[in-house]
């Protein structure tokens, strides 16, 4: 760690005349120098992450992909006027690019565009909301076992380790095959899938963090377990947290286009992207572009979370 | 070395005795459990319970988990009544085809990506680097099951060079392997792409350790501190190379569902959509156990090259 | 004057793990000794000799096996948690800058917290920041800055702010300076030596530097692997050392005067550098096997403290068998 340059202030010693006028002048000269080395900015550990991420080309454009998709399927009424659930068969099949649908249109004759502003709501609820569970309950499991270092801690890691001995994936198919199928249940799968892996990273973290000497401090003025927890430890836990949540989207939303793919998540015809994708399966070689489409949306979005979650761990690296 | 082999091997045990009890858990307490593929809505209640009784679904769970252990470890995972065979007997023969298929892909994978990895590792920067990058990101981003579509709809339905589907490990030596292309390729590019990205990670950390300048010093050759750079870089690679032989397994089940290969994968698949749990829980039971017993391998194997892991044991 | 501080028989052990073994280790061992109030004593050792299980125990924040602790007057529990009217009696400065303030936190809500913590209001909280803000030497626009903003001295002087918004009688400093630069070392000793005298503070202050010691204490101890071996004011102490252990401590201290160089006669002849481990530590003296004047003695009977003058005790044989 860099220590950071910090000026010498000057004190009543500096410029000590005789006559008052050279006292007084002494005086603002010693003010001003004061006052020019005193104006830096106060700077949060989370302001300077913004800052530094917003120098990050590749970072901003990912996260305004982000954005762009998820603004899309928010306003998707406002976007297209096409019904995702009711097509035209006379239309089916229509090629992406054809007057009226941007994106073609699907076996059934449904506008693509549509589907997939639609479909984006779902799609991006099963990323968002396991990845945003997982890093509530792993974080408290993780930060309770990394404090209670006794038998609670243990049991509950060791609990996360044989949650962890599944391949990720096997693991939400066989949740998902239990509970049956269902958006609600895919999102429950993909929870239950990334819970032992943040707790991981926090219980971790949180080890790191509870041995440092501002946690002793904050003992030595009284201060309860639950308060030093939430004051002293969960602020330096977060970021590593947030840092492996973000790269969490793109794989759960990979993982529920996985499970509808397989006849596990949301219930058809609702537009999820990757039941869509199954469904299209079978048009790859008449109409591949119209194929691809959801597809490619899963890519992109997973591409963008990822590029998003580099840039995140490299502004939050330089460890403040 | 033997001590540490020892207690690895008394670590895994309580972690598949507790793989077992999730397994059980999720066929026996979750909503869709076992028993309700077994019942159907238009039995009488006394009916309903005659069946409760003869699968001894009213005795207390720890008993009934006791009784299912019991018969798993003597190999007998119950009967599947959609597809009239023992479970255990479905899955025997399923499971020399994922291994096959889940093997190959995890050799190339592994090598591929350690390849990529190193090379870009040592030459950070250039443009094989940067496609290093490019590749190992659309890796991990690309839902395999899509990749497989694109593969399928190029070199089958377009070039029509390799077959579509199907395990064609019987008839001879390059059937086998074009039937294997496909499969491979689609489930192993995300191995290669997380191996690629550890791995340069790892070189381009010991890279910029001060033994390397060391090395350098003494007058060793490039090709030999190369040498010392990947030894010391392995470690991780190592780590990861059994979580990723775990994704393999988990995701034959996408990979062969759509290249119909009949593997442990392709089983769950048609046993989901028949609603036959006991497949499921069985499928699962064995992914599982495989997947903790090749990450013991893997973990002797490290203790074996990185002496610093034999030393964090004790 | 009755002492502020008293520490009677202090034995503190920690469970280890070593080479796959249970073992104990033991960090602070039937420990004794005195703190007048508005003095300082130094507490002095190579690293792992417990300088600093000793300075948590005496906090509070590490709790003593055995022994008892005596404060102002009234006897405060060692082997339980003390409450928060207790524990803001007696504070710490802590050793490394750059870990003990919250990286999360500005420089007011790191000294804030303990007021918080102890119920405090606003505005009494507010009006104490900025007193002990200035009056540890640190401008107000400081305030909203983090730690990462500030130099090593600045955050010491932070730390230092911290330990007194509580008011506190006694301040326990644990390598307060060791981390820092020579010249900013002097200008935080000089701060602690005023705020002394502005405060009526006591001071424990541990320290492997004997140089930083001897400048600041009034009475001095030296420990060794767990054990005080002697203790004494410091002027008599650094004139004239009687234990073995503090000889050698005092021949390894650098000095500038070449008549007062004993680099040509080394006091340990016996291999002076291997420092036994704490978990199984020699039987008898604890320093025998690296004194120079070890007798078959010294290895089958712990020697206990013995006075040899006005407030000064060595525990070593040479004292015990004259």
């Amino acid at each position: 760690m860099t220590e950071a340059v910090v000026p010498t202030l000057l004190d009543k010693s500096f410029g000590a005349g005789t006559t008052a006028a050279d006292r007084d002048e002494a005086a603002r000269r010693r003010d001003e120098w004061n006052a020019a080395r005193t104006s830096e900015q106060p700077q949060s550990f989370w302001q300077a992450t913004l800052r530094r991420f917003a120098t990050n080309k590749v970072g901003v454009v990912a996260a305004g992909i982000v954005l762009l998709l998820v603004l899309g399927a928010i306003f998707a009424p406002l976007l297209t006027s096409a019904d995702p659930l009711i097509g035209k068969p006379l239309d089916r099949l229509q090629n992406v690019g054809s007057p009226g649908h941007l994106l073609g249109t699907d076996e059934q004759g449904r506008d693509m565009l549509a589907r997939v502003l639609y479909g984006g709501r779902l799609s991006l609820l099963a990323g968002f909301v396991p990845t945003i569970g997982a890093a509530l309950i792993g974080t408290a499991i993780g930060v309770t076992s990394g404090i209670m270092r006794g038998a609670v801690g243990t049991v509950l890691m060791r609990t996360m380790d044989m949650l962890y001995a599944f391949p990720a994936i096997l693991l939400a198919i066989a949740v998902g095959a239990s509970l049956g199928p269902g958006l609600t249940n895919t999102i429950i799968a993909v929870t239950i899938v990334f819970v032992p892996p943040v707790a991981r990273v926090a219980e971790s973290a949180t080890r790191r963090v509870v041995v440092q000497e501002f946690v002793e401090a904050a003992r030595l003025s009284g201060a309860s377990t639950l308060r030093v927890a939430r004051t002293q430890v969960l602020p330096n836990v977060l970021n590593d947290v947030i840092v492996y949540a973000s790269g969490l989207v793109g794989v759960a939303m990979i993982i529920a286009a996985s499970l509808s793919f397989l006849g596990l998540g949301s219930a058809p015809p609702a537009p999820e992207w990757g039941y869509m994708l199954n469904s299209l399966r079978g048009m790859v070689s008449v109409a591949p572009l119209v194929a691809i489409v959801p597809g490619f949306f899963i890519f992109l979005t997973s591409v963008a979370f990822n590029l998003a979650s580099d840039a995140l761990r490299e502004a939050m690296d330089s460890r403040l | 070395m033997l001590r540490v082999a020892v207690l690895r091997i008394s670590m895994a045990v309580p972690i598949l005795f507790g793989v077992s009890v999730i397994v059980f858990l999720l066929m026996n307490v979750l909503p869709g459990s076992a028993e309700a593929s077994l019942v159907s809505d238009d039995m009488s209640a006394a009916e309903r319970q005659a069946i409760r009784d003869e699968l001894g679904l009213n005795d207390p769970l720890p008993l009934r988990y006791l009784h299912w252990l019991g018969d798993a470890l003597q190999g007998n995972l119950g009967y599947s009544a959609q597809r009239r065979r023992d479970v255990s007997d479905l899955l025997m023969q399923a499971w020399g085809n994922t291994a096959v298929l889940a093997l190959v892909s995890a050799v190339f994978g592994i090598s591929l990506g350690l390849w990529l990895g190193y090379v870009a590792g040592t030459r950070r920067g250039t443009l094989i680097d940067r496609l290093t990058g490019v590749l190992s990101l659309s890796g991990l981003s690309i839902p395999s099951f899509f990749l497989a579509i694109i593969l399928l709809a190029v070199f089958a339905g377009w070039l029509r060079l390799l077959p579509s589907g199907g395990a064609n490990l019987d008839s001879g030596l390059l059937m086998a392997l074009r039937s294997l292309v496909l499969p491979v390729l689609s489930g192993s590019l995300i191995t290669m792409a997380i191996t690629a990205r550890v791995t340069r990670a790892s070189i381009v950390d010991v890279a910029g350790a001060d033994f390397v300048e060391t090395l350098r010093a003494k007058g060793l050759s490039e090709w030999e501190v190369r040498r010392h750079i990947l030894r010391n870089a392995i470690s991780p690679v190592l780590t990861t190379s059994g979580v990723q032989i775990g994704a393999l397994l988990g995701g034959s089940v996408l990979v062969e569902t759509i290249f119909r290969w009949p593997g442990m994968g392709l089983l769950v698949f048609t046993a989901i959509s028949a609603r036959d749990l006991l497949v499921v829980q069985g499928a699962t039971l064995v992914i599982a156990v495989t997947f903790v017993l090749l990450n013991l391998v893997v973990d002797l194997l490290q203790a074996w090259i990185d002496p610093r892991v034999r030393g964090a044991v004790s | 004057m009755a002492d502020l501080l008293e520490l009677i028989d202090i034995s503190k052990t920690f469970d280890v793990r070593s080479g796959g073994r249970r073992a104990t280790l033991s960090a602070v061992d039937h420990v004794s000794l005195t703190v007048r109030p508005g003095t300082t004593l130094g507490i002095v050792g190579e690293s792992g000799c417990g300088k600093s299980t000793l300075a948590r125990v005496i906090v509070g924040l590490h709790l003593a096996d055995d022994g008892e602790l005596v404060f102002d007057g009234k006897q405060m529990l060692t082997g339980k948690r003390r409450t928060p009217g207790e524990l803001k009696q007696m504070q710490m400065v802590f050793q490394d800058p750059s870990s003990a303030l919250n990286p999360r936190a500005t420089i007011s809500e790191s000294i804030a917290f303990p007021l918080q913590v102890q119920g405090a209001s606003k505005s009494v909280i507010a009006e104490r920041v900025a007193t002990v803000m200035r009056d540890v030497g640190l401008p107000a626009a400081y305030a909203s800055r983090y730690p990462h903003q500030l130099s090593g001295g600045q955050r010491q002087r932070v730390n230092i702010a911290r330990a007194l918004a509580l008011q506190p009688k006694l301040v326990v400093l644990d390598e307060a300076v060791s981390a820092l630069d020579k010249s900013i070392q002097a200008q935080v000793l000089n701060l602690l030596s005023d705020l002394q005298d502005e405060y009526g503070l006591t001071y424990v202050f541990i320290s492997h530097d004997l140089n930083v010691v001897r400048y600041l204490s009034d009475d001095v101890a030296v420990m060794y692997l767990g054990q005080v071996v002697e203790q004494g004011s410091a002027q008599q102490l650094y004139d004239e050392p009687k234990h073995p252990y503090t000889q050698l401590l005092l021949s390894s201290v650098p000095t500038l005067d070449p008549a007062e160089s004993t680099r040509d006669e080394p006091v340990d002849t016996a291999d002076s550098t291997e420092i036994p481990s704490p978990i199984d530590p020699p039987s008898g003296c604890r320093f025998r096997t690296r004194c120079p004047f070890a007798t078959d003695l010294c290895a089958q009977v712990v020697p206990v403290p013995i006075q040899v003058g006005e407030g000064r005790t060595v525990a070593c044989h040479l004292y015990t068998t004259p």
